[in-house]
Protein backbone atom coordinates (compact mmCIF):
# COMPACT_ATOMS: atom_id res chain seq x y z
CA UNK A 1 0.00 0.00 0.00
CA UNK A 2 1.52 3.32 -1.11
CA UNK A 3 1.87 5.75 1.84
CA UNK A 4 -0.62 8.66 1.80
CA UNK A 5 2.25 11.18 1.54
CA UNK A 6 3.60 9.58 -1.67
CA UNK A 7 0.11 9.34 -3.17
CA UNK A 8 -0.48 13.02 -2.38
CA UNK A 9 2.81 14.09 -4.02
CA UNK A 10 2.15 11.98 -7.12
CA UNK A 11 -1.42 13.29 -7.36
CA UNK A 12 -0.31 16.92 -7.03
CA UNK A 13 2.37 16.54 -9.71
CA UNK A 14 0.00 14.87 -12.20
CA UNK A 15 -2.72 17.45 -11.48
CA UNK A 16 -0.25 20.33 -11.75
CA UNK A 17 0.99 19.17 -15.17
CA UNK A 18 -2.58 18.64 -16.40
CA UNK A 19 -3.54 22.09 -15.13
CA UNK A 20 -0.67 23.72 -17.02
CA UNK A 21 -1.60 21.94 -20.29
CA UNK A 22 -5.29 22.87 -19.97
CA UNK A 23 -4.35 26.42 -18.94
CA UNK A 24 -2.27 26.85 -22.09
CA UNK A 25 -5.22 25.56 -24.18
CA UNK A 26 -7.47 28.13 -22.47
CA UNK A 27 -5.07 31.05 -22.91
CA UNK A 28 -4.14 30.32 -26.53
CA UNK A 29 -7.55 29.01 -27.61
CA UNK A 30 -5.94 26.08 -29.50
CA UNK A 31 -8.69 24.05 -31.15
CA UNK A 32 -11.16 26.90 -31.26
CA UNK A 33 -14.29 27.74 -29.29
CA UNK A 34 -15.77 24.23 -29.57
CA UNK A 35 -12.85 22.74 -27.64
CA UNK A 36 -13.27 25.43 -24.98
CA UNK A 37 -17.04 24.86 -24.84
CA UNK A 38 -16.62 21.10 -24.35
CA UNK A 39 -13.77 21.72 -21.95
CA UNK A 40 -15.90 24.13 -19.93
CA UNK A 41 -18.69 21.54 -19.56
CA UNK A 42 -16.30 18.72 -18.70
CA UNK A 43 -14.53 20.84 -16.07
CA UNK A 44 -17.84 21.76 -14.40
CA UNK A 45 -18.99 18.14 -14.38
CA UNK A 46 -15.64 17.03 -12.94
CA UNK A 47 -16.13 19.58 -10.14
CA UNK A 48 -19.64 18.45 -9.20
CA UNK A 49 -18.60 14.80 -9.64
CA UNK A 50 -15.61 15.24 -7.31
CA UNK A 51 -17.85 16.88 -4.73
CA UNK A 52 -20.46 14.14 -4.91
CA UNK A 53 -17.58 11.68 -4.59
CA UNK A 54 -16.44 13.56 -1.47
CA UNK A 55 -19.92 13.37 0.00
CA UNK A 56 -20.78 9.80 -0.87
CA UNK A 57 -17.41 8.13 -1.43
CA UNK A 58 -15.64 9.61 1.60
CA UNK A 59 -18.30 10.68 4.11
CA UNK A 60 -21.01 8.13 3.33
CA UNK A 61 -23.50 10.96 2.69
CA UNK A 62 -25.38 9.86 -0.42
CA UNK A 63 -27.12 13.12 -1.22
CA UNK A 64 -29.75 13.23 -3.95
CA UNK A 65 -30.30 16.96 -3.43
CA UNK A 66 -27.10 18.69 -4.55
CA UNK A 67 -29.13 20.45 -7.25
CA UNK A 68 -30.46 22.65 -4.42
CA UNK A 69 -27.11 24.49 -4.37
CA UNK A 70 -26.92 24.69 -8.17
CA UNK A 71 -30.38 26.27 -8.27
CA UNK A 72 -29.74 28.63 -5.35
CA UNK A 73 -26.43 29.88 -6.76
CA UNK A 74 -27.89 30.24 -10.26
CA UNK A 75 -30.79 32.31 -8.97
CA UNK A 76 -28.50 34.37 -6.71
CA UNK A 77 -26.38 35.21 -9.77
CA UNK A 78 -29.49 36.11 -11.82
CA UNK A 79 -30.97 38.29 -9.05
CA UNK A 80 -27.65 40.01 -8.32
CA UNK A 81 -26.93 40.85 -11.96
CA UNK A 82 -30.48 41.52 -13.23
CA UNK A 83 -32.28 43.08 -10.26
CA UNK A 84 -29.33 44.87 -8.65
CA UNK A 85 -27.11 45.37 -11.69
CA UNK A 86 -24.07 43.96 -9.91
CA UNK A 87 -20.91 42.88 -11.72
CA UNK A 88 -21.20 39.10 -12.27
CA UNK A 89 -18.27 38.06 -10.00
CA UNK A 90 -20.25 39.60 -7.13
CA UNK A 91 -23.23 37.52 -8.22
CA UNK A 92 -21.06 34.40 -8.07
CA UNK A 93 -19.92 35.35 -4.55
CA UNK A 94 -23.56 35.98 -3.56
CA UNK A 95 -24.48 32.51 -4.86
CA UNK A 96 -21.66 30.97 -2.85
CA UNK A 97 -22.62 32.79 0.36
CA UNK A 98 -26.34 31.96 0.03
CA UNK A 99 -25.64 28.30 -0.75
CA UNK A 100 -23.22 27.96 2.16
CA UNK A 101 -25.77 29.64 4.47
CA UNK A 102 -28.50 27.29 3.28
CA UNK A 103 -26.19 24.26 3.61
CA UNK A 104 -25.22 25.30 7.13
CA UNK A 105 -28.85 25.62 8.24
CA UNK A 106 -29.92 22.44 6.42
CA UNK A 107 -27.01 20.47 7.89
CA UNK A 108 -28.59 20.67 11.35
CA UNK A 109 -31.67 18.87 9.99
CA UNK A 110 -30.13 16.58 7.38
CA UNK A 111 -27.07 15.31 9.25
CA UNK A 112 -29.30 13.89 11.99
CA UNK A 113 -30.72 11.50 9.41
CA UNK A 114 -28.90 8.35 8.36
CA UNK A 115 -28.61 6.29 5.17
CA UNK A 116 -31.50 6.05 2.75
CA UNK A 117 -33.58 8.52 4.78
CA UNK A 118 -30.82 11.12 4.37
CA UNK A 119 -30.82 10.59 0.60
CA UNK A 120 -34.60 10.93 0.32
CA UNK A 121 -34.74 13.99 2.58
CA UNK A 122 -32.06 15.82 0.58
CA UNK A 123 -34.08 15.15 -2.59
CA UNK A 124 -37.30 16.35 -0.94
CA UNK A 125 -35.58 19.56 0.25
CA UNK A 126 -34.31 20.30 -3.29
CA UNK A 127 -37.75 19.60 -4.76
CA UNK A 128 -39.34 21.89 -2.15
CA UNK A 129 -36.92 24.67 -3.08
CA UNK A 130 -37.78 24.19 -6.76
CA UNK A 131 -41.50 24.43 -5.94
CA UNK A 132 -40.87 27.52 -3.81
CA UNK A 133 -39.01 29.28 -6.64
CA UNK A 134 -41.81 28.27 -9.02
CA UNK A 135 -44.25 30.29 -6.92
CA UNK A 136 -42.04 33.27 -5.92
CA UNK A 137 -42.96 36.44 -7.79
CA UNK A 138 -39.58 37.94 -6.80
CA UNK A 139 -37.89 35.50 -9.20
CA UNK A 140 -40.61 35.68 -11.90
CA UNK A 141 -42.15 32.38 -10.78
CA UNK A 142 -41.87 29.67 -13.44
CA UNK A 143 -41.05 32.23 -16.18
CA UNK A 144 -37.43 32.18 -15.08
CA UNK A 145 -34.77 34.88 -15.00
CA UNK A 146 -32.02 36.20 -17.22
CA UNK A 147 -28.42 36.53 -16.11
CA UNK A 148 -27.42 40.05 -17.19
CA UNK A 149 -23.66 39.88 -17.14
CA UNK A 150 -22.14 43.08 -18.49
CA UNK A 151 -19.61 42.73 -20.03
CA UNK A 152 -20.57 39.16 -20.92
CA UNK A 153 -17.62 36.81 -20.34
CA UNK A 154 -16.19 35.09 -23.40
CA UNK A 155 -15.99 31.29 -23.54
CA UNK A 156 -12.23 31.48 -22.94
CA UNK A 157 -12.80 33.38 -19.68
CA UNK A 158 -15.53 30.96 -18.59
CA UNK A 159 -13.25 28.03 -19.43
CA UNK A 160 -10.42 29.46 -17.32
CA UNK A 161 -12.78 30.11 -14.37
CA UNK A 162 -14.08 26.52 -14.63
CA UNK A 163 -10.49 25.26 -14.86
CA UNK A 164 -9.48 27.02 -11.63
CA UNK A 165 -12.62 25.76 -9.86
CA UNK A 166 -12.14 22.22 -11.10
CA UNK A 167 -8.52 22.08 -10.03
CA UNK A 168 -9.33 23.58 -6.65
CA UNK A 169 -11.84 20.76 -6.16
CA UNK A 170 -9.30 18.14 -7.29
CA UNK A 171 -6.56 19.52 -5.04
CA UNK A 172 -9.02 19.44 -2.13
CA UNK A 173 -9.64 15.77 -2.89
CA UNK A 174 -5.92 15.00 -3.26
CA UNK A 175 -4.92 16.73 -0.02
CA UNK A 176 -7.82 15.35 1.98
CA UNK A 177 -6.72 11.72 2.56
CA UNK A 178 -3.27 12.64 3.90
CA UNK A 179 -4.48 15.41 6.23
CA UNK A 180 -5.41 14.96 9.89
CA UNK A 181 -9.00 15.78 9.03
CA UNK A 182 -8.93 13.38 6.09
CA UNK A 183 -7.58 10.58 8.26
CA UNK A 184 -10.68 10.90 10.43
CA UNK A 185 -12.93 11.08 7.37
CA UNK A 186 -11.40 7.92 5.89
CA UNK A 187 -11.82 6.15 9.23
CA UNK A 188 -15.43 7.36 9.32
CA UNK A 189 -15.97 6.08 5.75
CA UNK A 190 -14.86 2.58 6.76
CA UNK A 191 -16.66 2.40 10.12
CA UNK A 192 -18.54 5.29 11.71
CA UNK A 193 -18.87 3.80 15.21
CA UNK A 194 -15.27 2.60 15.40
CA UNK A 195 -14.07 6.02 14.23
CA UNK A 196 -16.19 7.80 16.82
CA UNK A 197 -14.91 5.51 19.57
CA UNK A 198 -11.35 6.57 18.62
CA UNK A 199 -12.04 10.28 18.97
CA UNK A 200 -13.27 11.27 15.49
CA UNK A 201 -15.93 13.96 15.76
CA UNK A 202 -18.22 12.47 13.13
CA UNK A 203 -20.91 15.18 13.24
CA UNK A 204 -18.40 18.00 12.79
CA UNK A 205 -16.52 16.17 10.03
CA UNK A 206 -19.75 15.48 8.14
CA UNK A 207 -20.83 19.12 8.48
CA UNK A 208 -17.51 20.40 7.09
CA UNK A 209 -17.73 18.00 4.14
CA UNK A 210 -21.35 18.90 3.46
CA UNK A 211 -20.42 22.62 3.42
CA UNK A 212 -17.35 22.13 1.19
CA UNK A 213 -19.40 20.07 -1.30
CA UNK A 214 -22.20 22.66 -1.26
CA UNK A 215 -19.72 25.49 -1.86
CA UNK A 216 -17.98 23.92 -4.87
CA UNK A 217 -21.29 22.72 -6.34
CA UNK A 218 -22.72 26.24 -5.97
CA UNK A 219 -19.74 27.80 -7.76
CA UNK A 220 -20.11 25.27 -10.59
CA UNK A 221 -23.84 26.12 -10.76
CA UNK A 222 -23.08 29.86 -11.01
CA UNK A 223 -20.63 29.31 -13.88
CA UNK A 224 -23.08 27.04 -15.67
CA UNK A 225 -25.89 29.63 -15.58
CA UNK A 226 -23.48 32.46 -16.34
CA UNK A 227 -22.74 30.62 -19.57
CA UNK A 228 -26.36 29.67 -20.22
CA UNK A 229 -27.75 33.15 -19.57
CA UNK A 230 -31.15 32.06 -18.24
CA UNK A 231 -32.41 30.05 -15.29
CA UNK A 232 -35.78 28.38 -14.61
CA UNK A 233 -36.83 26.46 -11.46
CA UNK A 234 -36.96 23.22 -13.45
CA UNK A 235 -33.42 23.71 -14.81
CA UNK A 236 -31.84 24.97 -11.57
CA UNK A 237 -33.38 22.43 -9.22
CA UNK A 238 -33.49 19.55 -11.70
CA UNK A 239 -32.81 16.08 -10.22
CA UNK A 240 -30.93 15.49 -13.49
CA UNK A 241 -27.97 17.31 -11.92
CA UNK A 242 -27.66 14.70 -9.19
CA UNK A 243 -28.27 11.88 -11.68
CA UNK A 244 -25.29 13.15 -13.69
CA UNK A 245 -23.12 13.34 -10.53
CA UNK A 246 -24.05 9.77 -9.57
CA UNK A 247 -23.41 8.55 -13.14
CA UNK A 248 -20.02 10.26 -13.26
CA UNK A 249 -18.89 8.71 -9.98
CA UNK A 250 -20.25 5.22 -10.79
CA UNK A 251 -18.65 5.17 -14.24
CA UNK A 252 -15.34 6.73 -13.17
CA UNK A 253 -14.95 5.09 -9.76
CA UNK A 254 -15.94 6.10 -6.26
CA UNK A 255 -13.36 7.13 -3.66
CA UNK A 256 -10.71 8.11 -6.24
CA UNK A 257 -9.73 11.57 -7.54
CA UNK A 258 -9.25 10.40 -11.13
CA UNK A 259 -12.58 8.54 -11.19
CA UNK A 260 -14.84 11.60 -11.62
CA UNK A 261 -12.43 13.01 -14.24
CA UNK A 262 -12.89 9.91 -16.43
CA UNK A 263 -16.60 9.78 -15.55
CA UNK A 264 -17.17 13.43 -16.54
CA UNK A 265 -15.40 13.03 -19.89
CA UNK A 266 -17.46 9.92 -20.68
CA UNK A 267 -20.68 11.59 -19.46
CA UNK A 268 -20.26 14.78 -21.51
CA UNK A 269 -19.46 12.94 -24.75
CA UNK A 270 -22.22 10.36 -24.19
CA UNK A 271 -24.82 13.03 -23.44
CA UNK A 272 -23.68 14.94 -26.53
CA UNK A 273 -24.23 11.85 -28.72
CA UNK A 274 -27.48 10.94 -26.98
CA UNK A 275 -28.84 14.47 -27.43
CA UNK A 276 -29.79 13.31 -30.93
CA UNK A 277 -32.11 10.70 -29.39
CA UNK A 278 -34.41 12.67 -27.07
CA UNK A 279 -36.48 10.45 -24.79
CA UNK A 280 -33.93 7.62 -25.07
CA UNK A 281 -30.94 9.41 -23.59
CA UNK A 282 -31.78 8.92 -19.88
CA UNK A 283 -32.77 5.29 -20.49
CA UNK A 284 -29.46 4.59 -22.23
CA UNK A 285 -27.45 6.39 -19.53
CA UNK A 286 -29.36 4.40 -16.88
CA UNK A 287 -28.70 1.12 -18.70
CA UNK A 288 -24.98 1.92 -18.94
CA UNK A 289 -24.86 2.72 -15.21
CA UNK A 290 -26.62 -0.59 -14.38
CA UNK A 291 -24.23 -2.55 -16.60
CA UNK A 292 -21.27 -0.85 -14.92
CA UNK A 293 -22.62 -1.69 -11.44
CA UNK A 294 -23.10 -5.33 -12.51
CA UNK A 295 -19.87 -5.94 -14.38
CA UNK A 296 -17.41 -3.27 -13.21
CA UNK A 297 -18.72 -2.01 -9.85
CA UNK A 298 -15.43 -0.34 -8.90
CA UNK A 299 -15.56 1.99 -11.94
CA UNK A 300 -13.28 2.57 -14.92
CA UNK A 301 -10.23 4.06 -13.18
CA UNK A 302 -9.88 1.46 -10.37
CA UNK A 303 -10.50 -1.31 -12.96
CA UNK A 304 -7.70 0.04 -15.20
CA UNK A 305 -5.43 0.35 -12.14
CA UNK A 306 -6.12 -3.28 -11.16
CA UNK A 307 -5.53 -4.48 -14.73
CA UNK A 308 -2.19 -2.65 -14.91
CA UNK A 309 -1.10 -4.10 -11.53
CA UNK A 310 -2.12 -7.64 -12.58
CA UNK A 311 -0.28 -7.33 -15.87
CA UNK A 312 2.87 -6.12 -14.05
CA UNK A 313 2.59 -9.08 -11.66
CA UNK A 314 2.25 -11.50 -14.58
CA UNK A 315 5.28 -9.93 -16.28
CA UNK A 316 7.32 -10.32 -13.07
CA UNK A 317 6.26 -13.96 -12.74
CA UNK A 318 7.13 -14.55 -16.40
CA UNK A 319 10.62 -13.09 -16.04
CA UNK A 320 11.20 -15.15 -12.84
CA UNK A 321 10.25 -18.25 -14.83
CA UNK A 322 12.82 -17.39 -17.52
CA UNK A 323 15.49 -17.00 -14.87
CA UNK A 324 14.67 -20.46 -13.54
CA UNK A 325 15.06 -21.93 -17.02
CA UNK A 326 18.43 -20.21 -17.39
CA UNK A 327 19.70 -22.00 -14.34
CA UNK B 1 -6.75 6.87 47.95
CA UNK B 2 -7.25 5.78 44.38
CA UNK B 3 -9.99 7.33 42.27
CA UNK B 4 -12.77 5.21 40.75
CA UNK B 5 -11.96 4.69 37.07
CA UNK B 6 -15.56 3.79 36.23
CA UNK B 7 -18.82 3.83 38.15
CA UNK B 8 -22.18 2.42 37.04
CA UNK B 9 -24.95 3.51 39.38
CA UNK B 10 -28.31 1.77 38.80
CA UNK B 11 -27.95 2.04 35.03
CA UNK B 12 -30.75 1.05 32.68
CA UNK B 13 -30.00 0.97 28.93
CA UNK B 14 -30.82 -0.97 25.78
CA UNK B 15 -31.63 -0.73 22.10
CA UNK B 16 -34.94 0.88 21.11
CA UNK B 17 -37.64 -0.57 23.35
CA UNK B 18 -35.53 -3.56 24.39
CA UNK B 19 -33.96 -2.95 27.80
CA UNK B 20 -30.77 -4.93 28.36
CA UNK B 21 -29.19 -3.33 31.44
CA UNK B 22 -31.59 -3.46 34.41
CA UNK B 23 -30.18 -1.36 37.21
CA UNK B 24 -26.54 -2.32 36.74
CA UNK B 25 -24.21 -1.03 39.46
CA UNK B 26 -20.47 -1.57 39.97
CA UNK B 27 -17.22 0.30 40.51
CA UNK B 28 -13.81 -0.20 38.93
CA UNK B 29 -10.77 1.14 40.79
CA UNK B 30 -7.97 2.92 38.94
CA UNK B 31 -5.22 0.56 37.84
CA UNK B 32 -7.14 -2.70 38.17
CA UNK B 33 -7.97 -5.27 35.53
CA UNK B 34 -11.67 -5.87 35.99
CA UNK B 35 -13.08 -8.96 34.33
CA UNK B 36 -16.74 -9.35 33.34
CA UNK B 37 -18.35 -12.72 32.71
CA UNK B 38 -21.90 -13.87 32.21
CA UNK B 39 -24.09 -15.95 29.91
CA UNK B 40 -24.86 -14.83 26.36
CA UNK B 41 -27.27 -11.91 26.24
CA UNK B 42 -26.65 -10.85 29.84
CA UNK B 43 -25.60 -7.34 28.75
CA UNK B 44 -21.79 -7.42 28.86
CA UNK B 45 -21.26 -5.76 25.48
CA UNK B 46 -24.22 -3.43 26.13
CA UNK B 47 -22.40 -2.30 29.29
CA UNK B 48 -19.31 -1.46 27.20
CA UNK B 49 -21.49 0.30 24.64
CA UNK B 50 -23.06 2.42 27.39
CA UNK B 51 -19.64 3.25 28.81
CA UNK B 52 -18.06 4.13 25.45
CA UNK B 53 -21.05 6.23 24.34
CA UNK B 54 -22.50 4.02 21.62
CA UNK B 55 -25.81 4.03 23.51
CA UNK B 56 -27.17 6.37 26.20
CA UNK B 57 -28.63 5.11 29.48
CA UNK B 58 -32.34 5.77 30.03
CA UNK B 59 -31.83 5.79 33.79
CA UNK B 60 -28.96 5.89 36.26
CA UNK B 61 -25.52 7.45 36.06
CA UNK B 62 -22.22 6.43 34.47
CA UNK B 63 -19.04 8.23 35.43
CA UNK B 64 -15.39 7.89 34.58
CA UNK B 65 -12.57 9.34 36.70
CA UNK B 66 -15.11 11.48 38.54
CA UNK B 67 -16.73 12.92 35.39
CA UNK B 68 -20.34 12.12 34.56
CA UNK B 69 -20.56 10.62 31.07
CA UNK B 70 -24.29 10.42 30.33
CA UNK B 71 -24.39 13.53 28.12
CA UNK B 72 -21.03 13.08 26.43
CA UNK B 73 -20.68 11.91 22.81
CA UNK B 74 -18.56 8.83 22.05
CA UNK B 75 -15.65 10.90 20.66
CA UNK B 76 -15.63 13.09 23.80
CA UNK B 77 -15.44 9.99 25.97
CA UNK B 78 -12.46 8.80 23.93
CA UNK B 79 -10.71 12.13 24.46
CA UNK B 80 -11.56 11.86 28.18
CA UNK B 81 -9.55 8.66 28.27
CA UNK B 82 -11.80 5.74 27.34
CA UNK B 83 -10.47 3.43 24.63
CA UNK B 84 -12.29 0.36 23.42
CA UNK B 85 -11.98 -2.71 21.23
CA UNK B 86 -14.78 -4.54 19.42
CA UNK B 87 -15.85 -8.14 19.79
CA UNK B 88 -15.68 -8.61 16.00
CA UNK B 89 -12.62 -6.62 14.86
CA UNK B 90 -13.53 -3.50 12.92
CA UNK B 91 -10.34 -2.33 11.19
CA UNK B 92 -10.54 0.63 8.83
CA UNK B 93 -10.09 -1.70 5.87
CA UNK B 94 -9.21 1.01 3.36
CA UNK B 95 -6.25 2.12 5.47
CA UNK B 96 -2.88 0.59 6.35
CA UNK B 97 -2.20 -0.83 9.82
CA UNK B 98 -0.17 2.29 10.69
CA UNK B 99 -2.88 4.65 9.43
CA UNK B 100 -5.40 2.83 11.65
CA UNK B 101 -3.39 3.64 14.77
CA UNK B 102 -2.44 7.09 13.48
CA UNK B 103 -6.15 8.00 13.16
CA UNK B 104 -6.60 7.09 16.83
CA UNK B 105 -3.45 8.97 17.85
CA UNK B 106 -4.44 12.10 15.91
CA UNK B 107 -8.12 12.24 16.86
CA UNK B 108 -8.08 10.63 20.29
CA UNK B 109 -4.71 11.18 21.90
CA UNK B 110 -3.75 14.11 19.68
CA UNK B 111 -6.78 16.24 20.46
CA UNK B 112 -6.59 15.39 24.14
CA UNK B 113 -2.92 16.16 24.57
CA UNK B 114 -2.42 18.92 22.04
CA UNK B 115 -0.90 21.42 24.48
CA UNK B 116 1.32 18.86 26.21
CA UNK B 117 2.56 17.51 22.88
CA UNK B 118 3.43 20.96 21.57
CA UNK B 119 5.53 21.61 24.66
CA UNK B 120 7.33 18.28 24.51
CA UNK B 121 7.65 18.22 20.71
CA UNK B 122 6.12 14.76 20.63
CA UNK B 123 4.29 13.69 17.52
CA UNK B 124 1.18 11.57 16.99
CA UNK B 125 3.19 9.35 14.64
CA UNK B 126 5.38 8.34 17.62
CA UNK B 127 2.29 7.42 19.61
CA UNK B 128 0.93 5.36 16.71
CA UNK B 129 4.23 3.52 16.16
CA UNK B 130 4.67 2.87 19.89
CA UNK B 131 1.23 1.24 20.05
CA UNK B 132 2.17 -0.98 17.09
CA UNK B 133 5.47 -1.97 18.71
CA UNK B 134 3.79 -2.81 22.00
CA UNK B 135 1.27 -5.06 20.30
CA UNK B 136 3.77 -6.75 17.99
CA UNK B 137 2.47 -5.21 14.78
CA UNK B 138 5.36 -2.88 13.95
CA UNK B 139 6.62 -5.09 11.12
CA UNK B 140 3.19 -5.12 9.50
CA UNK B 141 2.59 -1.39 9.70
CA UNK B 142 2.41 -0.85 5.94
CA UNK B 143 0.05 -3.77 5.28
CA UNK B 144 -3.58 -3.04 4.34
CA UNK B 145 -5.45 -3.69 7.59
CA UNK B 146 -8.10 -5.69 5.74
CA UNK B 147 -5.47 -8.35 4.93
CA UNK B 148 -4.50 -9.11 8.55
CA UNK B 149 -5.14 -12.49 10.20
CA UNK B 150 -7.72 -12.70 13.00
CA UNK B 151 -5.03 -12.59 15.71
CA UNK B 152 -3.42 -9.55 14.12
CA UNK B 153 -6.81 -7.88 13.73
CA UNK B 154 -7.39 -8.41 17.45
CA UNK B 155 -3.93 -6.96 18.11
CA UNK B 156 -4.77 -4.01 15.90
CA UNK B 157 -7.95 -3.43 17.92
CA UNK B 158 -5.82 -3.19 21.07
CA UNK B 159 -3.14 -1.10 19.31
CA UNK B 160 -5.70 1.37 18.03
CA UNK B 161 -7.29 1.74 21.44
CA UNK B 162 -3.83 2.18 23.01
CA UNK B 163 -2.89 4.81 20.41
CA UNK B 164 -5.78 6.94 21.66
CA UNK B 165 -3.86 6.98 24.99
CA UNK B 166 -6.69 5.81 27.22
CA UNK B 167 -6.71 5.70 31.00
CA UNK B 168 -9.50 3.15 30.88
CA UNK B 169 -9.32 0.40 28.27
CA UNK B 170 -12.43 -1.63 27.39
CA UNK B 171 -11.69 -5.04 25.87
CA UNK B 172 -14.58 -6.92 24.31
CA UNK B 173 -13.74 -10.62 23.93
CA UNK B 174 -10.27 -10.09 22.50
CA UNK B 175 -9.55 -13.83 22.76
CA UNK B 176 -12.76 -14.99 21.05
CA UNK B 177 -12.21 -17.15 17.97
CA UNK B 178 -8.47 -17.58 18.58
CA UNK B 179 -6.54 -20.84 18.86
CA UNK B 180 -5.07 -21.82 22.25
CA UNK B 181 -1.62 -20.55 21.28
CA UNK B 182 -3.07 -17.29 20.00
CA UNK B 183 -5.18 -16.91 23.16
CA UNK B 184 -1.98 -17.19 25.24
CA UNK B 185 -0.38 -14.44 23.16
CA UNK B 186 -3.36 -12.10 23.56
CA UNK B 187 -3.61 -12.88 27.31
CA UNK B 188 0.05 -11.97 27.71
CA UNK B 189 -0.70 -8.74 25.88
CA UNK B 190 -3.52 -7.90 28.32
CA UNK B 191 -1.35 -8.90 31.31
CA UNK B 192 1.25 -6.46 29.96
CA UNK B 193 -1.34 -3.68 29.99
CA UNK B 194 -1.64 -3.95 33.76
CA UNK B 195 2.10 -3.43 34.11
CA UNK B 196 1.73 -0.31 31.99
CA UNK B 197 -0.81 1.00 34.55
CA UNK B 198 -3.87 0.90 32.34
CA UNK B 199 -7.22 0.34 34.00
CA UNK B 200 -8.93 -2.42 32.04
CA UNK B 201 -12.50 -3.68 31.85
CA UNK B 202 -12.31 -7.00 30.09
CA UNK B 203 -15.19 -9.09 28.81
CA UNK B 204 -14.35 -12.68 27.98
CA UNK B 205 -16.08 -16.04 27.66
CA UNK B 206 -12.91 -18.00 28.30
CA UNK B 207 -12.87 -18.28 32.10
CA UNK B 208 -9.32 -19.66 32.30
CA UNK B 209 -8.03 -16.69 30.37
CA UNK B 210 -9.84 -14.31 32.70
CA UNK B 211 -8.58 -16.01 35.87
CA UNK B 212 -4.95 -15.46 34.81
CA UNK B 213 -5.02 -11.74 34.29
CA UNK B 214 -7.87 -10.11 36.27
CA UNK B 215 -7.79 -8.54 39.72
CA UNK B 216 -11.53 -8.75 40.27
CA UNK B 217 -14.34 -10.44 38.44
CA UNK B 218 -17.97 -9.44 38.00
CA UNK B 219 -20.60 -11.95 36.97
CA UNK B 220 -23.60 -10.44 35.16
CA UNK B 221 -27.03 -11.89 34.55
CA UNK B 222 -30.08 -10.25 32.95
CA UNK B 223 -28.40 -6.87 32.93
CA UNK B 224 -27.49 -6.90 36.60
CA UNK B 225 -24.38 -7.39 38.70
CA UNK B 226 -24.87 -10.78 40.37
CA UNK B 227 -21.55 -11.02 42.15
CA UNK B 228 -18.26 -9.12 42.17
CA UNK B 229 -15.05 -10.05 43.94
CA UNK B 230 -11.84 -12.04 43.83
CA UNK B 231 -11.84 -14.16 40.62
CA UNK B 232 -11.36 -17.45 42.49
CA UNK B 233 -14.15 -16.64 44.95
CA UNK B 234 -16.54 -15.57 42.20
CA UNK B 235 -15.89 -18.74 40.24
CA UNK B 236 -16.37 -20.85 43.36
CA UNK B 237 -19.75 -19.26 44.07
CA UNK B 238 -22.78 -21.55 43.64
CA UNK B 239 -24.84 -18.69 42.20
CA UNK B 240 -22.28 -18.08 39.47
CA UNK B 241 -21.92 -21.78 38.78
CA UNK B 242 -25.68 -22.12 38.39
CA UNK B 243 -26.07 -19.00 36.29
CA UNK B 244 -23.02 -19.06 34.13
CA UNK B 245 -21.96 -22.68 33.91
CA UNK B 246 -25.47 -24.18 34.00
CA UNK B 247 -24.75 -26.69 36.82
CA UNK B 248 -27.39 -29.38 37.43
CA UNK B 249 -29.72 -28.88 40.39
CA UNK B 250 -29.82 -32.21 42.11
Amino acid sequence: MMPAGDRTKKGLIVTGVLFMVLFVIGITGIGGSNVLRYGFRILLYITIGEMWNLLSGYAGLTSLGQQAFIGLSGYALAVATTKYGLFYPLGIVAGLVISLGAAFVLSFLLLRIEGMYFSITTWVVAEALGTLFMSLMYVNRGAGMTVSAEPYPRIGTLYLMALVLCFASMITMILLPGSEFGLGVRAMRDDVQAAESLGVNVKRSRRIIYLVAAGFTALAGSLFFLNKGTIYPESGFDIGWTISMVFIVIIGGSGTVAGPVAGAVIYVFLSEILAHYPGWSNMILGAIAILMILFCPQGVIPAIGAAVRNSAKRRRKGSDGCRELDY
Amino acid sequence: MKQDAAVFDNVEAGYGNVRILNGLSFRVAEGEVFGVIGPNGCGKTTMLNALSGMIRPSKGMISCFGKELNRLEAYERCRLGIGRTWQIPRPFAGMSVYENTLAAAVHGAGRKNLLRDRRSGRKESDTALKALEETGLAEKKDMPSGELTLLDRKRLEVARAMASEPRLLLLDEVAAGLTEAETTQITDLVAGLKEKHYTVIWIEHNIETMMKATDRLMCMSEGRNVLTGDPAEVMASETVERLYLGADDE
